[in-house]
């Protein structure tokens, strides 16, 4: 009996070390692509590695990222949610309309209140009335791009002598303003998905909902909460968008959702539920920034800038596919050892 | 013993009620439909036009035809985002080549490479082990570059020797039929793609419910690890899978190019979200193991049937994306909520 006991805890703490490991280099599989790609970027591509490039690149990544986080929590929670390119639309219109009656924090605040109340909308959609996430947010894409089109009568708006453009191109310390929201932003959502309940609730019901409901977790409230969530992360790109690029209107952020859910997917968030990765999110978003900005300082028609593009997200991905295997080999080679 | 006798001997009011509830929750879609189009029928001269029912067929079979293919997929487990990149080129390549050469060697050309192309996502998926939807987002973009790079970025016309040769006298013998496939139909009603489109969704639907291969399809999707361990050839299925869809949408092209007598590479864009949203709006869940292709042949026509009545409604084009929204979140709601309660009863 005692030996069991002892050979059980045994297997244990062997398989738990690798299994930290494999965890541990899901967020640096996509770094390891990053490294590469930078390095072949700033090989072949003169004028890549220059403080000037590094920086528009970062701040191209980090208004994708920002809501990528958000998205990855909707997938970890098991859906995702499509709104959140006209939620990016609506919220940079809010700050564009606000700012010329009210002053830079209002603007902000609206804006992110309308993020914030369209992605609780969304979450209780799902969880009242039991549409799925798919239906839900696809629907409410549309409202919500028909609501952004109205507003501003499918014109733009300008935003003109607003100090908002700080947000976009100041600098703390060399680094730029957008990547700090990011790490911010990051900061706080790493510790709420995995140092908080909340964060293993999420999880929980994302990897198996029925046991979710056996143990009493309210799944409302769960699903209403991180839909919000992505709501407001979306609103918090939107109101980043429209500080980088001075103009807002209804046909802003077309594509985005696929764009943050890829970078999440991408990151090694599985589509499957039950796990976020925030790190590789992060990364992911580097990922793709530095890909398309190497391909512009190369000078790649913009034609064969998709074919590229494609390409070397299937190529990056097929490395992850090795670098799991290689992985799984080595762990399952020194248990058969040991 | 005496327990499936109680049951059986239940109160057969109360059973009949059921059954009707059944019914409507399982052939929801298809009720809300046919309430829909007597509602609106009853409501709008115009929408009960021959001419207006004809376009609202038309308009549903682009889509539609994807979707046939497309509920195949989700039910393996899968989704493809790449079709409107494989709409694209697959267009592309019957535009430039029905001039030059025949109209027979431009749809096979673009139906071949369609399936050419879906092959590659299987290959993709499967062999690579990249999730199909990271996957197939990435080889969007590359089929989105080669129809660009392909056409130089412009819009090639289908019927351009035509136009040249009428001003000559001489009528081109390829470029009418190929327009009868976009713009020609049987007793002036049933367009050629509605026709086309029913074909479609027969022959799935045969392939789905007849075949072992359809079996299959919805064991690898309910339990991937089960199929394989009970010797189903996963990859195979998954790769076929794949074809299929890609197929459905090369069809969709050379139908779509036929009717716009033009095609370019972003002819097709969010195509992709319409062909699900029609597969998911149709009933099949997107966990996979389950589809039914009467919700997504009914789907098509639901999203038809709304986008046309917006139309003769006269709702503004910003207003269309707001109602439509609203119809889809409320229409699904409500089907949600009944089947709820149902359960729970």
């Amino acid at each position: 009996m005692k030996q069991m006991i002892n050979n059980k805890s045994m297997s244990g703490s062997r398989t738990a070390s690798p299994v930290r490991a494999l965890q541990l280099s899901e967020g640096l599989g996509v770094s390891v692509l990053l490294i590469l790609v930078v390095a072949a970027a700033t090989v072949t591509a003169r004028g890549f590695f220059t403080y000037t490039n590094i920086t528009n690149t970062v701040i191209f990544a980090s208004i994708t990222a920002v809501t990528g986080f958000g998205m990855t929590f909707a997938i970890a929670v098991g859906g995702f949610d499509l709104s959140v390119g006209s939620v990016q639309s609506i919220t940079a219109i809010t700050v564009a309309a606000l700012l010329s009656v009210t002053n830079i924090p209002f603007a902000i605040a609206g804006a992110l209140l309308v993020g914030l109340c369209i992605g609780l909308a969304n979450g209780l959609i799902i969880s009242m009335l039991r549409v799925s996430p798919f239906v839900a947010t696809f629907g409410m894409m549309s409202i919500v791009r028909g609501v952004a089109l109205l507003a501003t009568k499918g014109q733009s708006i300008l935003i003109t002598k607003s100090p908002i453009a700080a947000l976009n191109v100041g600098k703390v310390l060399w680094i730029p303003v957008p990547f700090i929201i990011v790490l911010v932003v990051f900061a706080v959502l790493y510790v709420v998905l995995h140092h908080t309940p909340f964060g293993r609730h999420v999880c929980a019901l994302g990897g198996n909902r029925k046991a979710a409901v056996a143990s009493g977790l309210s799944i409302s409230r769960i699903t209403i909460a991180v839909f919000g969530m992505v709501g407001l992360t979306a609103g918090v790109s939107g109101v980043m968008l429209s500080a980088q690029i001075l103009i807002a209107n209804g046909t802003l952020g077309t594509g985005f959702e696929l764009q943050t859910i890829a970078i999440s997917v991408l990151g090694g968030t599985s589509l499957a539920g039950g796990s976020g990765n925030l790190i590789g999110t992060l990364i992911a978003s580097l990922l793709i920034a530095t890909i398309s900005s190497a391909l512009n300082i190369l000078k790649v028609a913009a034609f064969y800038q998709y074919l590229y593009l494609g390409l070397l997200l299937v190529l990056a991905l097929y490395l992850d596919t090795v670098r799991r295997d290689i992985l799984l080999a080595s762990i399952l080679g020194k248990g058969g050892r040991a | 013993m005496s327990r499936p006798e109680t049951t059986i001997g239940a109160p057969s009011r109360l059973e009949s009620r059921r059954k009707i509830g059944d019914f409507l929750l399982k052939y929801y879609i298809q009720s809300l439909l046919v309430v829909a189009l007597i509602v609106l029928a009853a409501l709008n001269t115009n929408f009960r036009q021959p001419n207006n029912l004809k376009n609202i067929l038309l308009q549903s079979s682009f889509a539609g035809i994807g979707a046939a293919g497309m509920t195949l997929l989700i039910t393996a487990g899968a989704f493809d985002l790449s079709v409107a990149g494989i709409l694209g080129v697959c267009g592309v390549i019957m535009a430039t080549l029905v001039a030059p050469t025949s109209t027979a060697l431009g749809i096979c050309a673009a139906l071949a490479v369609g399936v050419a192309l879906g092959i590659i996502n299987g290959l993709i998926v499967t062999k690579l082990r990249i999730p199909a939807f990271i996957a197939t987002l990435g080889m969007m973009n590359v089929y989105l570059g080669l129809g660009f790079i392909w056409t130089n970025g412009q819009v090639v016309s289908v019927a351009q020797p035509a136009q040249v040769s009428q001003t000559t006298g001489v009528v081109s013998a390829a470029t009418p039929f190929v327009l009868t496939l976009g713009t020609g139909s049987l007793f002036g009603i049933l367009p050629v793609p509605f026709l086309v489109m029913a074909i479609v969704y027969g022959l799935c639907y045969l392939l789905f419910r007849r075949t072992h291969y359809g079996r299959f399809l919805r064991a690898v999707g309910s339990s991937e690890p089960a199929a394989r361990t009970v010797g189903i050839p996963v990859t195979r299925i998954r790769i076929i899978a794949f074809a299929l869809v890609a197929a459905c949408t090369a069809i969709a092209a050379v139908l779509l190019t036929a009717e716009l007598s033009s095609a370019n590479a972003i002819m097709a864009t969010g195509y992709e979200l319409n062909v699900i949203a029609i597969v998911v709006v149709g009933g099949t869940s997107l966990q996979g193991g389950r589809g039914t292709l009467l919700g997504s042949f009914t789907g098509a026509l639901f999203f038809a049937v709304i986008n046309n009545a917006l139309n003769i409604f006269g709702v503004g084009a910003y207003w269309q994306y707001v109602v439509s929204g609203v119809l889809l979140i409320s229409a699904i709601a409500v089907q949600a909520v009944r089947s709820y309660v149902s359960a729970v009863e």
